[in-house]
């Protein structure tokens, strides 16, 4: 018989019944475990957190929190919304769930890193290490990192070195090049920024701008010119709007004297930085250059308003005035430097030389010997100390502090011309007047000419100021109150 | 002598008490002398008239319960409530802000202690104390001492019974209806009666009194009906064209929160009063508010070519120059304030700070030890906190410590002296001090984002990454466009996010 046939009844078939019955003893299908992995993924490479976090709540429910990839996706967005000590915990749970996985142990050291607690991060990426089969460029610059951090700069370098064989990965030449900079192995930390920048820069990644730009900072504090302005030429050819290089290559130009060139960099500079007190000082010198003192002081001047804890600037503004013949105001701002900066010998002669002008002989004096003691080997500061003694009357000091100069000067490699034009009219001016003893007028040229040499040793520590450190935010806070008059 | 002389005399000498006194004997022999009836009223309305104009101040209430407002995020320089998106504006790196997110301005008025804010939280926390008198409510803070007059029981009960008096009697006799209108919203602070009044007089003079059409305008502005406030204030002006109207449709806008509209109304204005320095001086508040500083100063210079004792003008003029690198002259404008007889604590503060910038130092401390003596107490703190600037920049990191202590002792919420601490500290290299002050600083200003940037640059370098984190974002929050801000959140984020 039709077994189909019994199960009608007034001609209308009955729903549902006909089918097997098997199936209905059958175990309801089970969802997979993983099996909307790939939705949480999307979702959170799209950075579209808000779905990704309702997806994981779902899933955790439906497994009773024991879904290791749903906790793995939650650490990671917990991280990026600053919560650490959150998304560690999640990362635990993934450790937990599954012990063999690599990334887990990786991402609780990360959070742990995070957090500070290197030594426990240390450990933690030391048992990665041990887990995973193959070595791993990540947990290699991590466990550097690590070491850096606890200060064993030997095993950190090594562990940064096996991480750039491995994984070829800015971060960790970036890394690298630093410790050697810490070092002091510029040649070393050159080397690898070279390489790095040999790697990464044709492929355009998005901070090959900012690598050319430190390689070219470095070639620039060993003096290597040319190289620096191919270098920072190539990080302005990839990214024209980078402050960093253009305001390393405007001072570069302003070296050679190139104004006009170096201030139509900081113009473009200054747009995207309005607020960079190196910028605006570095402008104000510009100016200075050009001659243009007005300017040059009205720059200055903002950069000090901007960063008024910053020796540099009040060196610079103190030279300015002095060019400007505003003694006094030099002498403020100079002696603001030197409380600062105690140890640099280029202000305590400057100060002399305001000093001098100030008609304050004994605390020139003083000045001068500061200056000589600080830098011993600086040929400017005896030539000024000569200078100014001759034109006190002390003849037998100048000569002797000539002297001096004359044999450092056999010492230095390069030597201005206006030093030595200077030193032999003064010993010109100084041998007539041992022999006749009729005051000669001595040649007051002399000094400015040497506070020139200034500006350029003043350019080269002009550049050491892109590295902005917290500066004390000042604001001069006017209020008045009129309504209650 | 005839008392009825005798009271008007009183009152043309303002001696409105003696004048209240002569008329209540007066009344007292014959009650239905309405001449004496308006000239007792006026008295004692002119007892407690204030410019209201000049004392409005939005309250909280009003900033939060506020349904006018047409966008929430309006465009850039459209809007009172962010005054950063404005192009051209002065930020925060040059000039510095106030509790309320906005550029500090030449002078304290209502209007640039009370910006929106943007939480409730925000709001809050800026309660009312001698620094930020911000009322929970415009109606209280405006009218507060009206109230408490009308509340003095007067021997013999109140002069008129509000609830007992037939306002329609009233409202067809106009030389009765507006002093008893001026009584009610003045004296009495009842604006629903003063209202009825209005709406009954403006129908019994066939809508042709644009008078009383400014008074309706006066009372639904009060009342928070914006909307029908424009609408009288637009008939009326219609009508007649006054300054008042044109300042109060103004007012009117911006409390919509429309200030451009505003400007509109107020060149309006200036095409009927031609250089009018009431008008004037509203653009170039408007201005200031939507941080466009050079138009600001524009309007204020006007002002001051009409009338060259302005001290508002002189002041934002002056505040201007310094901001903008110019501290010579703006030691000319304090120096003119001086002239003309302001000698107060903040005067003196300015010009030492002026002095310093110019390079005069020899009268810098005198100016600071002017301001110190005159100081009151709210002052002590900012003063002491600019002779530690002045100490940062003759180098002498030692004294500046010394005078940010003395600023904290004198306000001990005073967040940029506890951020300069910080600054000091670190530079010492005491690193715990300098976070415990930041933390200070950041807690206590949540609008500074110079004490986020430091402690963020702080943690960074310890290496306390989280930290690091979560306080930059909130100094890119205070001040979106810091750059060192922006590239420390770029270097961090490559640590906080992960594929």
């Amino acid at each position: 018989m039709d077994s189909a046939r019994t199960e009608y009844s007034n001609g209308i078939p009955a729903r549902s019944v006909p089918k097997s019955r098997q199936d209905s003893t059958k175990a309801p299908e089970l969802q997979a475990v993983e099996g909307r992995n790939w939705l949480l993924h999307r979702h959170y490479s799209r950075k579209e957190f808000g779905i990704c976090k309702i997806l994981v709540q779902e899933e955790l429910e439906r497994t009773r929190g024991k879904h290791e990839y749903a906790n793995y996706i939650q650490g990671l967005i917990l991280r990026h919304e600053g919560k650490i000590q959150e998304s560690l915990e999640c990362f635990q749970i993934c450790h937990s769930l599954n012990q063999r996985n690599v990334d887990n142990i990786k991402q609780v050291a990360r959070s742990l890193f995070l957090l500070g607690l290197h030594n426990v991060a240390l450990e933690a990426y030391l048992e990665a290490q041990q887990v995973s089969k193959t070595p791993d460029w990540d947990i290699f610059h991590n466990l550097g990192e690590c070491w850096l951090r606890l200060g064993e700069h030997g095993k950190a370098k090594e562990a940064l070195r096996q991480a750039v064989q491995l994984g070829r990965h800015e971060r960790s030449y970036i890394a690298l090049a630093n410790m050697y900079k810490m070092e002091g192995e510029m040649q070393a930390a050159i080397d690898i920024y070279k390489a790095a920048v040999e790697l990464f820069f044709l492929r355009a990644s998005p901070d090959s701008a900012q690598l050319a730009t430190s390689l070219g900072l470095l070639y620039l504090q060993e003096g290597k010119y040319q190289h620096a302005l191919e270098k920072l030429g190539g990080a302005l050819a990839r990214d024209p709007q980078c402050a960093q290089a253009l305001l390393a290559a405007g001072a570069m130009m302003q070296n050679h004297s190139d104004y006009d060139v170096a201030l139509s960099k900081y113009k473009i500079a200054a747009q995207s930085w309005p607020e960079s007190p190196a910028l605006w000082n570095n402008v104000g010198m510009c100016f200075y250059g050009k001659k243009k003192f007005v300017a040059s002081l009205s720059c200055l001047k903002r950069a000090h308003y901007l960063s008024p804890l910053d020796w540099d600037i009040l060196f610079n503004l103190g030279l300015v005035h002095m060019a400007t013949q505003q003694y006094a105001s030099a002498f403020h701002f100079l002696s603001a430097a030197i409380n600062l900066k105690p140890a640099h010998a280029g202000t305590f002669l400057l100060l002399a030389i305001t000093l001098r002008h100030l008609e304050d002989p004994d605390n020139a004096t003083e000045a001068f010997k500061q200056a000589s003691f600080l830098a011993p080997l600086d040929v400017s500061v005896p030539l000024n100390f000569a200078v100014f003694l001759e034109s006190q009357g002390d003849l037998e000091g100048a000569s002797l502090q000539l002297v001096r100069f004359q044999d450092l000067a056999q010492v230095t490699p390069q030597i201005s011309s206006e030093l030595l034009q200077t030193s032999s009219q003064l010993s010109k001016s100084l041998n007539s007047r041992l022999l006749s003893d009729t005051s000669s007028k001595a040649s007051a040229t002399g000094t400015d000419a040497n506070d020139k040499s200034h500006i350029e040793v003043e350019a080269q520590v002009r550049v050491r100021n892109h590295p902005i450190d917290s500066s004390p935010e000042s604001e001069p806070r006017n209020n008045l109150a009129d309504d209650e008059v | 002598m005839d008392l009825i002389f005798l009271a008007l005399s009183l009152y043309k000498k303002r001696q409105f008490e003696e004048c209240v006194k002569t008329c209540t004997e007066l009344l007292d022999k014959n009650p239905f002398d309405q001449a004496v009836w308006v000239l007792k009223m006026k008295a004692l309305t002119e007892q407690l008239y204030v410019d209201d104009l000049e004392a409005e101040e939005e309250g909280i209430a009003e900033a939060f319960m506020d349904n006018e407002t047409i966008a929430e995020s309006a465009r850039p320089g459209t809007s009172l409530k962010n005054p950063g998106t404005s192009q051209g504006g002065s930020t925060q790196g040059y000039r510095p802000w106030t509790q309320t997110g906005r550029p500090v301005s030449g002078v304290v008025r209502p209007g640039t202690q009370t910006a929106r804010p943007g939480t409730m939280e925000q709001a809050l926390r800026t309660p009312r104390t001698s620094k930020t008198a911000r009322p929970s409510t415009s109606q209280s803070a405006r009218t507060i001492r009206l109230g408490t007059a009308s509340m003095l029981s007067e021997p013999g009960g109140p002069f008129i019974q509000l609830s007992r008096i037939n306002l329609g009697n009233y409202a067809a006799k106009p030389s009765l209806a507006k002093p008893l209108f001026l009584y009610i919203l003045y004296h009495e602070n009842s604006i629903r009666h003063a209202l009825q009044l209005a709406v009954l007089a403006t129908q019994a003079c066939e809508f042709k009194d644009w008078w009383w059409k400014v008074q309706l305008g006066k009372c639904y502005y009060s009342l928070g009906l914006m909307r029908e406030a424009e609408q009288q204030f637009r008939s009326a002006l219609r009508q007649h064209q006054c300054i008042e109207t044109f300042l109060r449709l103004g007012r009117v806008y911006i409390r919509l929160d429309q200030p451009l509209s505003a400007l509109d109304v107020c060149r309006t204005g200036l095409e009927y009063f031609p250089k009018e320095i009431t008008l004037l001086t509203e653009i170039a508040r408007i201005f200031e508010g939507l941080n466009n500083m050079t138009m600001s100063v524009k309007y204020y210079r006007e002002i001051v070519t009409e009338d060259s004792t302005n001290v508002e003008a002189i002041a934002c003029i002056g505040m201007h120059h310094f901001y903008t690198d110019q501290p010579e002259m703006a030691l000319r404008f304090y120096r003119r304030l001086l002239q003309m007889g302001l000698y107060n604590a903040e005067l003196f503060n300015n010009l030492g700070l002026c002095c310093f910038y110019a390079q005069q130092y020899d009268m810098t401390l005198s100016c600071f030890q002017h301001a110190l003596s005159l100081a009151k107490e709210d002052d002590v703190a900012d003063i002491w906190y600019n002779i530690g600037l002045i100490a940062i920049g003759v180098g002498d990191t030692r004294l500046a410590g010394q005078c940010l202590r003395l600023a904290i002792s004198a306000d001990s919420s005073h967040a940029p002296a506890y951020n300069n601490l910080g600054v000091l500290e670190l530079r010492r290299g005491r690193v715990n001090e300098a976070r415990a002050f930041f933390q200070a600083a950041a807690s206590l200003a949540p609008y500074l984002f110079e004490p986020y940037f430091n402690h963020a640059a702080l943690s960074n370098k310890l290496g306390d990454l989280q930290a690091s984190y979560i306080v930059i974002q909130k100094s890119l929050e205070a001040y979106p466009s810091h750059i060192p801000s922006q590239e420390l959140l770029h270097a961090l984020e490559k640590h906080f996010t992960f594929i």
